[in-house]
């Protein structure tokens, strides 16, 4: 891979005195499909629109494509926002033709593209149909035809599949990755859904209170981690409980939200005996599973209680 | 009964926080008491209009409205643009924020320059003319007066739009800014030998050079008693460009959301 696609140094951000981005720094490699995770407010939607805005920040640096943002440069870009970005009293094909024109295409052109891409996200009969007759699911499929009809190189996706069922979810990736064949574009993708971000990104970055945490690859992150995550329902769990368990050998990080203990452990047969033994009566429930994202996740960026060190 | 109680507290709160709905909603009824109430009282002697037709005297006050009423609905496609999410697709695309607006903006003149000449022409065969200047020329000049005045409504209609949040806001203040001009511009009844505080405001109100060039376009048989044309269009020029400009100088941003 060459010079990164989207390359961030030391970002600030303010929305009045509050700092959405405080230094925030990351690079995106050229091709690669990026996730950035981190939970409501801790900066994501911020720096995609920042990139979307193709704006220079006020404090730190910010390079797409080599480059110093300027307003040209968002001709290269496409963005998905979180939100629909659409007219109701537009048709799907005025939608698109609209948009293809924004971005330097002929109508022409664009009606043409809009609907090989209509086709590939099951959208081909609703051409003529207007955006106030459209499911949810399929205005979210709307919005990435809309984002891919100039064949943008950095495709930005705020959140894309928020607020949409499983099966509109499964459809849309489908759809996305089918558009995608034997086409290497930048894709940096904001979102809170840890298996998605697993699923389709190369590379990942956990931001937390407008930084960056933590960044590789899904592979890389895990492997930091304990290899098994044990999810014990646990009913009024007490700190000292928590701290007992902490100290066991094997036991990694034990954190603990809604009455459920997470305990990340190298060997899970042995730590559950002593969990029963510990609280006989106590225990509801037990949950053994490989160490995911989401584990590697609340490693980095949780807000759950988490038993202190000094408590071990 | 806790729920009416709980949501009309809800609506007393949202409006006693919506300050521009609050006062606009209170100044407007007022001033067109102090406007047209004073207008009505010493302007509309039969005796005052050219002819003492009344009928076609209104004719260029009603093409002001016209165009009044077009650019204010025409720019609250601002809000449906940011509500919608339009906005920040717009914003992201590669042309300046400025191009955009200047996009928009040309929707809502051409719009209310269609809208109010569709007036002018409808009125015109059942009202006497005199077209002084001839029908094709006193319609050109019809047609650069209303343009310019569209201009100059898109430029307040974006100045204000860029500073207000909500919609019902920004059609209040509208309302609160242009009704009084429309009143106290010639549009429903003669400026001159009005009290000398209303004359003033009506010589500093830009909507009065509008109304005074569609009267000599169309309706008057001379120009004595007018600003005249060539004072007119350099008002109606000047303040345009003005307004507009102004309108530009704050304009929204994809890194906040345009709200």
């Amino acid at each position: 891979m060459g010079e990164p696609a989207v390359e961030a140094q030391g970002i600030v951000h303010r929305y009045g005195e509050r700092r959405a981005l405080d230094g925030f720094s990351l690079e995106v490699p050229e091709g690669c499909v990026f996730g950035l995770l981190g939970p409501n407010g801790s900066g994501k939607s911020t720096f995609i629109t920042m990139v979307a805005a193709a704006e220079q920040p006020a404090e730190g640096q910010l390079r797409i494509f080599g480059e110093p943002p300027s307003a040209g440069l968002r001709g290269r870009i496409a963005t998905v926002f979180q939100e629909n970005a659409q007219d109701p009293l537009l048709t799907v094909g005025e939608t698109l033709r609209l948009a293809g024109r924004l971005f330097g295409m002929s109508g022409a052109a664009a009606a043409e593209r809009g609907r090989r891409l209509l086709g590939t996200f099951g959208l081909a009969e609703r051409e003529r149909d207007s955006i106030g007759a459209l499911s949810g699911g399929m205005r979210r499929r709307l919005e990435m035809t809309r984002a891919l009809l100039h064949d943008p190189e950095l495709l930005l996706l705020d959140e894309p599949t928020t607020g949409v069922d499983p099966e509109e979810r499964r459809a849309l990736w489908d759809a996305l990755l089918n558009a995608e064949r034997g086409r290497r574009r930048t894709v940096l993708l904001a979102t809170n859904d840890l298996a998605e971000a697993d699923g389709v990104c190369e590379q990942v970055a956990f931001i937390k209170d407008g930084r960056v945490v933590a960044t590789g690859t899904p592979a890389e992150l895990k492997a930091g981690l304990r290899h098994e995550s044990v999810r014990v329902g646990w009913p009024g769990v007490t700190p000292a409980q928590l701290a007992e368990v902490a100290a066991w050998p094997g036991a990694g990080e034990v954190t603990v939200a809604d009455d459920v203990v997470h305990i990340a452990t190298d060997d899970a047969a042995a730590l559950v005996p002593r969990l029963f033994a510990t609280a006989p009566g106590a225990i509801r429930s037990v949950t053994i599973d490989r160490s995911t994202l989401e584990d590697a996740y609340f490693q980095h960026v949780s807000r759950r209680g988490a038993v202190p060190e000094a408590a071990r | 009964m806790n729920a009416a109680l709980a949501l009309f507290e809800r609506d007393i709160k949202g409006v006693l926080r919506s300050r521009s709905q609050l006062y606009s909603s209170i100044m407007t009824p007022l001033l067109l008491l102090v406007f047209l109430g004073n207008g009505v009282s010493s302007g509309l002697e039969p005796s005052r209009l050219s002819a003492g037709n009344f009928t076609a005297y209104l004719v260029a006050g009603a093409v002001v409205m016209t165009a009044v009423f077009s650019s204010t609905f025409s720019s609250a496609s601002y809000y449906r643009d940011r509500d919608s999410g339009l906005l920040r697709m717009l914003l992201s695309s590669p042309h300046s924020t400025r191009t955009i607006l200047l996009g928009k903006s040309l929707a809502g003149v051409v719009i209310g320059v269609v809208q109010a000449l569709v007036v002018l022409l409808v009125a015109a065969p059942f009202v006497d003319f005199e077209w002084q200047y001839g029908i094709a020329a006193g319609i050109a000049l019809a047609l650069a007066a209303v343009l310019l005045l569209n201009v100059l409504l898109a430029g307040i209609a974006q100045a204000l739009a860029s500073r207000i949040q909500t919609m019902q806001g920004f059609h209040l203040l509208m309302n609160l800014a242009l009704f009084p001009l429309l009143f106290f511009s010639g549009a429903f009844f003669p400026v001159d030998g009005l009290p000398a505080w209303l004359e003033v405001l009506a010589r500093v109100n830009p909507l009065s050079y509008a109304v005074d060039a569609l009267q000599l376009a169309a309706y008057a048989d001379g120009t004595v008693g007018y600003f005249g044309l060539a004072v007119d269009f350099a008002v109606l020029t000047v303040v345009a460009i003005a307004v507009y400009a102004a309108g530009l100088a704050r304009m929204p941003r994809l890194t906040w959301s345009g709200k």
